[in-house]
């Protein structure tokens, strides 16, 4: 005799009327055997349901938080219109001032390189944007190295507001310094999220 | 619609003002949901997920996104049933992400205990934990949370049959391994 398959027991068991159901039926009830797998298979699912709740090893929640306020404070120290609206007018801000009238010799490679720098920082910005690592699942690690990272640029940021209204020359050496420093995070960021993608083959 | 649960299994006092306050983003209200759910939760991960690091960070993405989304939840269902949504749904995300090789050998060769009858058997835990990761995602997801086949398949982007197909080899595996095959 042949008896019925585990697809069917589990049709006839959620009740599921596929085709063949009533014949599969009608030989569960003249079968011992199929009847017995049957009550096996209840029996499995109510001990499955029975198993005991894995509790979490250690309390998330303080991560959890933190990711949470380090969301929100991403939001709005350059999600979308804030922050990105934040560096362009540092950007402009710093781009019209009028020319340092000490060391004019160095001043066209220095006025160079800064705007090199604010180019390159624009560019892994939109990088970053393009990629929105925002709606990805990142790991713990990621998350925790790329939220140091953007606390560290967003404190930079501040420093360039800052340091925007010191006067040339010195104020333009430390301005190229903080945009060049503006640069390697955000190239450690932009690294950070896509070496993890690579990583786990997004 | 789940098979399971029109009410839900772990109460929260206060649910609507919580779920209110959490939509204007108080984080007292959110850590409220993280504390009434964090453990089933985690349960929900941890069964479908292989690793204790892999349920915790998919326990952690969960409630990131109940944080995120909480605002779409209508509140004319199960708030259980919607974080539970979200849980499972990570956690396959993290199964995918993970690309755990369907490796029938691997799975295949387990351990068997030798049990009081004197059988080699396997206990149902470590049966469970030994099926290959869509299989027992399909079988936690089917036979214990109540989702429906339709449902799973949508959650896997895949087909109904597909996670039919899934459950019914768990079954037979799960059979085997734990000595239950009837006599014919």
């Amino acid at each position: 005799m042949t008896h019925l398959t585990m697809d069917q027991l589990l049709e006839l068991r959620d009740g599921l009327t596929e085709p063949g159901g009533a014949a599969a039926g009608a030989h569960l009830a003249q079968c011992p055997h199929c009847q017995a797998e049957l009550e096996r298979l209840h029996q499995r699912v109510a001990q499955l349901k029975a198993l005991p709740s894995l509790k979490p090893p250690r309390d998330r929640w303080p991560v959890v938080r933190s990711r949470l306020v380090k969301a929100r404070h991403r939001r709005f120290a350059w999600g979308g219109v804030g922050g990105l609206a934040l560096a362009a007018s540092i950007a402009l801000v710093i781009l019209l001032r009028p020319a340092p009238l000490t060391s004019p010799a160095a001043a066209p490679d220095a006025q160079a390189e800064l705007e090199a720098a604010m180019l390159e920082s624009r560019l892994l910005e939109q990088a970053l944007t393009q990629y929105a690592p925002d709606r990805r699942v990142t790991d713990g690690y990621t998350a925790r190295v790329a939220a140091e990272l953007e606390d560290r640029i967003s404190a930079l940021d501040q420093e360039l507001q800052v340091i925007q209204m010191t006067p040339a020359p010195e104020g333009d050496r430390a301005l190229l310094q903080l945009w060049q420093q503006r640069v390697g995070l955000m190239d450690a960021l932009v690294n950070v999220h896509l070496t993890r993608a690579s990583n786990v083959g997004l | 619609m789940t098979r399971a649960l029109a009410l839900d299994p772990f109460p929260l006092a206060d649910a609507e003002q919580v779920v209110s306050r959490a939509r204007r983003g108080d984080q007292a209200a959110i850590e409220a949901l993280y504390r009434a759910f964090e453990a089933p939760v985690y349960n929900v991960a941890r069964r479908i997920c292989r690793s204790v690091e892999d349920a915790e960070d998919v326990s952690q993405e969960t409630f990131l996104e109940v944080a995120r989304s909480i605002r779409k939840f209508r509140g004319d269902g199960s708030l259980w049933g919607w974080i539970r949504a979200i849980a499972a749904s990570k956690s396959l995300m993290r199964l995918r992400r993970n690309r755990y090789r369907e490796t029938e050998e691997l799975h295949e060769n387990v351990t068997p205990r030798r049990h009081e009858d004197g059988l080699l058997r396997m206990d149902l835990e470590a049966a469970l934990e030994r099926l290959p990761d869509v299989s027992r995602a399909v079988v936690w997801l089917h036979d214990v949370e109540g989702y429906t086949h339709a449902e799973i398949g949508e959650m896997m982007g895949k087909t109904t049959s597909f996670s039919k197909s899934q459950l019914a080899r768990a079954h037979e595996r799960l059979r085997r391994w734990l000595g239950e095959e009837v006599a014919v």
